[in-house]
């Protein structure tokens, strides 16, 4: 796998922006809510990325807001792996109408129109950092879970489960310990997948206002405030847009480096 | 009723500031010769956002009024200097008593299907709105304490309309556009299909809707000022402030507001007139004083010394604003700046806070989204007051969610402060606002109790005469700007761009540049 | 396959209804409500409040779901409270927009991505698949916004070569078929090229992972061993069967058709569905928001159905398994 040079791009990107998010404190050279200096400089020694639309350091906030996008995509995939695997697990495994309900539930989630789901609820409880979290989190777990479920079903047939059952294995610890580990590699694929988008969401989001709000910055709020100035500055717009699309690139390189490892012969891109 | 309806589209439109001396040379206004006005031309105007109704008893978006201002007239209108003038009425007169007002209406006029304009048409259209079932917000302006105002016709040219007692701001409320009776009788008003085909008698005759896009209206050689100048005018709906100024600088609409960063810009840029002219509005952070945090004056005081209204001007506006001290508007009759200013002094901040006991003051304040003025504005009073030990946080919130925490009906309502704006109307009287009773319900939404202002703002608007209006509400300001129940942050300048290629307009002022629409035109 | 079809159909029933009863219950709980669309702070609340009643808000929420499903068994599903029409007259209303612009993007898609995913698996690892791979990667990651801000920077503001929003220009509806249509094409190609590029680069993807399973699999191999020329390997066996997932694929796109890209339409003010239901949501204009939201479902099960479909037409293995 780290033979692939795209891939290794993609690790190497990913770690350096993780490792700024989680120094954000001693990195960032500005407080980035303050109004440090004038609005609207270009680039520059003193600022790195110039300054905001308010005099903000655009630097800090960029610095600050990969915090952000990584811990909204994180938990986020967190959430919906929970939900996706218990509900994928328990449907794959007992069949039956214990299948047929929570496929039934799925298709009824997936006939949502994800993006009325998330607004509403967004607009339904405050918008803040949290919500965003969940809100991705609850509407992005039925690929997961379809995905599960299909392992599952797979799986269960093999002897080795068989055995298990035999000698008197709950099913709980049948389904957590014995198959899980082995359905795990399409999932890890799923989780890195999972995370680019989540944190495309999170930026659409709050791009629109519905996600983190400002003055919190977050890169998709820093490319809301930055419309407006197109023209006259387009490095507001410029700076965060690359950033996301850096971050996201990096999960689809990671995802698709160990989609790879794992089984050369399908070279599939997912959905 | 044109006129108002493209102020208020106008002022709502945009705010901007003046420029600090900048590389670019500001050109002079360069309007027009009316010799060269094409007779076959087309206006094309931008609307901020998407159409509800065409029809001005319904319509409560600034977008659908721009579009009845072409197509509607009132009983009366105002004129550059924000006078009530007659409109459909040729003249009124007030009994002794100041309870009945009698309006004698122009002959001759017709509707766009050609029937002609009647009494009947104008008890129509106040039985419409006063109908409980009708979907109206406006309502409300022709119940005075309760009782409804009942409009008769006397005989096909006049109208009377029937007050339970005077109130001083009941001519400013006659500028409602009028429906045609022979055309709605009978129908369910929220739902007719005249509400996407409207007839009026108004200077523009409607031609078509397309659905997201445009409207666009054709001249009504019939009307009544006389035969408009352009043939025809276009609104197109373009909902975001950026493209609308990319569609103007690439001529594909005539008219814009302009944001303080491209004041400079567009003042220097050929072809493009740009106007600034002071609004009927401002901008204030709302305390709720139902909230223990604010009860004490000394904490609203302090707050209001640890503001400093010209960073915040120059920061967000570039000057094409002023700060701002008492709740009315420069621009206005009433206006007086006789008030406390509390100019900026943060010392005198920190004393109040340690005088009234307070240690380690922390409040949010609420404000909307889609206003960057005011959020920005949040930001800035966030530091702002931090430098004087105070911690704000701020949550920017949709306008809905923000509206129903705001006008909640119940007693206290779940806030701390709110940044938020009223746009005037052209009438002084702020009881809704300030008045003891107009709390839960109604707009005193922080729970203000002064007998005092409650004395004065009833004085204010049953007073007829002007003159003596005036001193009234010039103590009112007084009064209230002592308790600093909100503390005033600015008043806004509108600016507008118009392309050189569009003349007729009236002079600059907050009806706007298009009040008189019959008399506007394009050169080729 | 009638059988299939109708018991398909039936299972349709008990999903919109879950879907409506979600629906209506999530936008009732959302703070705020349809009168806060009167934006004019000058409105007296008292009026607020009359108006509600007169909309039927003031029932318990259940008595108004099921006010509403009686009403939309008889086909009406209401009106708008911003304009009092129809609601589904505004849905159709804003649709040709949407088609207008999805049906060309994904025609456009689909014409540039099969050829390019087929020779990246044809040509795998080569230069250029290395190539056309990086920027799929970063066509996928790119927020769709920010492309279509870059765009409408480069080609309208900076250049003037193209409008900047809006779906014709003003006035023009007097103008001949010839001159209007040009002007449509004008407006449509920065959304169109935005939607475009973001498509293909999933896709692209898509098709040369199809691609390469089909190239993979035992058959290709003994089309090869029995001295096929390489050209008739790639179209007359492998392309068809890669074809496949392509056309699953179509299916399940097809509410996105309908749906409409909101955010492309909000930046280029293109009057669309999309931004129809978003605005509904921000109005909470609720018999809008139900009628979209059972639109859409209708749709993404529609696509579904016909996705199955037509998968098991184009894989005789499947329909033969069909007993």
């Amino acid at each position: 796998m780290l033979k692939n040079k795209l891939t290794v791009f993609g690790l190497t990107i990913l770690t350096l922006f993780a490792i700024v998010a989680l120094l954000a404190p001693i990195i960032a050279p500005y407080n980035p809510n303050e109004i440090v200096d004038t609005e609207t400089l270009a680039p520059s020694a003193q600022h790195l990325f110039g300054t905001d639309d308010l005099g903000r350091d655009i630097f800090s906030r960029a610095v600050y807001g990969a915090r952000i996008s990584l811990t909204v995509g994180l938990v986020a995939v967190i959430l919906a792996l929970i939900i996706g695997i218990l509900l994928g697990a328990v449907a794959g495994y007992f069949g039956g109408w214990v299948d047929t309900l929570v496929s039934r539930f799925i298709d009824i989630m997936l006939a949502f129109p994800s993006i009325f789901l998330i607004l509403a609820i967004q607009a339904m409880l405050t918008p803040n950092i949290y919500n965003v979290m969940i809100v991705i989190g609850l509407t992005s777990w039925m690929g997961v879970a379809r995905l599960v479920r299909g392992e599952y079903l797979k799986i269960r047939e093999l002897s080795y489960v068989e055995a298990a059952q035999a000698i008197g294995c709950s099913p709980w610890r049948i389904i957590f310990r014995h198959i899980l580990p082995n359905a795990q590699a399409p999932i890890i694929v799923a989780a890195t997948l999972g995370m680019a988008g989540a944190i495309l969401t999170e930026s659409s989001l709050s791009f629109l206002g519905l996600g983190v709000q400002p003055p919190t910055p977050s890169w998709g709020n820093m490319l809301m405030d930055a419309q407006a100035y197109l023209r006259d500055a387009p490095w507001l717009a410029i700076i965060p847009g690359i950033l996301i699309l850096l971050t996201v690139l990096s999960f689809y390189l990671i995802g698709e480096g160990l989609r790879q490892a794992i089984d050369p012969r399908q070279d599939y891109a997912g959905s | 009723m044109i006129k108002q309806a493209i102020a208020v589209f106008l002022l709502l439109l945009c705010l901007t500031g003046c420029a600090a001396p900048g590389k670019l040379t500001a050109k002079a206004i360069k309007l027009p010769d009316p010799a060269q006005a094409d007779p076959n031309g087309s206006l094309i105007l931008a609307l901020g956002g998407e159409i509800s109704v065409i029809n001005p008893v319904l319509s409560t978006d600034t977008s659908s009024s721009a579009v009845e201002g072409v197509i509607f007239n009132g009983l009366t209108t105002i004129n550059e200097s924000l006078e009530v003038i007659p409109e459909l009425a040729s003249s009124w007169t007030v009994s002794p008593d100041g309870k009945i007002w009698t309006f004698k209406l122009r002959p001759g006029v017709k509707w766009h299907d050609g029937q002609l304009f009647t009494a009947a048409d104008v008890v129509f259209t106040y039985d419409t709105i006063l109908n409980p079932k009708v979907n109206s917000v406006r309502r409300s302006d022709y119940i005075i304490d309760g009782e409804e105002i009942k409009f008769r016709a006397l005989d096909k040219l006049t109208v009377q309309a029937i007050l339970p007692k005077p109130f001083a701001p009941f001519l400013t409320r006659t500028m409602m556009g009028i429906i045609p009776k022979h055309l709605l009788e009978g129908k369910d008003i929220n739902t007719a299909s005249f509400n996407r085909a409207p007839v009026g008698t108004g200077p523009f005759k409607f031609k078509e809707w397309v659905t997201g896009d445009h409207v666009s209206v054709v001249r009504n050689d019939n009307y009544y000022k006389g035969r408009p100048m352009l043939a025809q005018i276009i609104m197109k709906i373009i909902p975001d402030e950026n493209s609308t100024l990319v569609a103007l600088e690439a001529g594909e609409v005539d008219e814009t507001g302009v944001p303080p960063k491209d004041y400079q810009r567009l003042k220097a840029k050929a072809g493009i007139n740009v106007f600034e002219y002071d609004a009927l509005t401002y901008t204030y952070l709302a305390f709720n004083l139902a909230n223990p945090k604010f009860q004490d004056k000394r904490v609203r005081q302090a707050l209001a010394y640890a503001t400093d209204k010209e960073q915040l001007v120059k920061l967000i506006f570039k000057g094409l604003a002023s700060p701002a001290y008492a709740p009315s508007a420069p621009i206005s009759w009433a206006y007086s700046d006789a008030v406390e200013k509390y100019s900026y002094d943060p010392v005198k901040a920190r004393q109040l806070l340690a005088e009234a006991g307070v240690k380690n003051l922390s409040f949010t304040i609420l404000t909307n989204q889609g206003n960057k003025e005011r959020e920005k504005a949040a930001v800035v009073l966030q530091q702002q007051f931090k430098k004087v030990g105070v911690k704000v946080d701020i949550r920017v919130m949709e306008w809905s969610a923000l509206l129903k925490i705001v006008n909640s009906p119940q007693a206290p309502k779940d806030f701390d402060a709110v940044l938020m704006g009223w746009a005037l109307g052209l009438d002084p009287d702020a009881y809704s606002i300030w008045h003891s009773s107009q709390y839960p319900t109604g707009f005193n939404f922080i729970d203000y109790k002064n007998p005092a202002v409650d004395r004065l703002l009833a004085r204010g608007r049953t007073t007829l005469d002007q003159a003596q209006r005036k001193k009234i509400y010039a103590q009112l300001w007084q009064v209230i700007a002592a308790d600093q129940p909100y503390i005033f942050l600015w008043y806004p300048k509108s600016v507008v761009a118009i392309r050189e290629r569009v003349g007729g307009l009236s002079r600059p002022g907050p009806a706007g540049l298009m009040l008189n629409i019959e008399k506007l035109f394009v050169t080729k | 396959m009638k059988s299939y079809l109708r018991q398909r159909l039936i299972q349709f029933i008990p999903i919109i209804l879950g879907v409506s009863l979600l629906s209506f219950f999530v936008m009732h709980l959302a703070p705020g409500d349809p009168t806060a669309l009167f934006s004019d702070p000058n409105v007296n609340p008292i009026e607020l409040a009359r108006i509600r009643a007169n909309w039927g808000l003031d029932k318990p929420i259940v008595v108004q779901y099921f006010y509403w499903l009686g009403n939309v068994v008889r086909g009406d599903f209401g009106t708008s409270y911003t304009t009092g029409q129809p609601v589904l007259q505004e849905i159709l209303a804003r649709l040709p927009a949407t088609l207008m612009l999805m049906i060309p993007a994904y025609i456009l898609t689909l014409l540039i991505t099969i050829p390019l995913g087929v020779i990246c698996a044809v040509k795998k690892e080569s230069w250029f698949d290395n190539l056309v791979t990086f920027f799929s990667f970063a066509g996928m990651a790119t927020p769709s916004f920010w492309l279509g801000l870059v765009l409408m920077l480069v080609f309208a503001v900076q250049l003037h070569w193209l409008p900047a929003v809006g779906m014709y220009e003003s006035g023009i509806t007097g103008a001949s078929l010839f001159v209007r249509g040009f002007d449509f094409i004008r407006h449509l190609i920065l959304p169109l090229s935005t939607m475009v590029l973001l498509s293909l680069a999933g896709i692209t993807r898509y098709q040369r992972a199809a691609m390469l399973e089909v190239l993979g699999q035992d058959f290709i191999r003994t089309a090869r061993a029995k001295g096929l020329p390489e050209r008739q390997v790639i179209f007359k066996h492998a392309l068809k069967n890669a074809l496949i997932p392509i056309v699953t694929l179509i299916g399940l796109s097809l509410p996105d058709l309908f749906g409409g890209a909101f955010i492309i339409e909000t930046i280029f003010a293109w009057p669309g569905m999309g931004r129809l239901g978003v605005m509904a949501i921000f109005q909470r204009n609720y018999p809008l928001i139900m009628g979209i939201v059972i639109f859409s479902a209708v749709l993404i099960m529609l696509g579904n159905l016909l996705a199955d479909m037509a998968y098991a037409w184009v894989d005789p293995r499947i329909r033969y398994a069909k007993k």
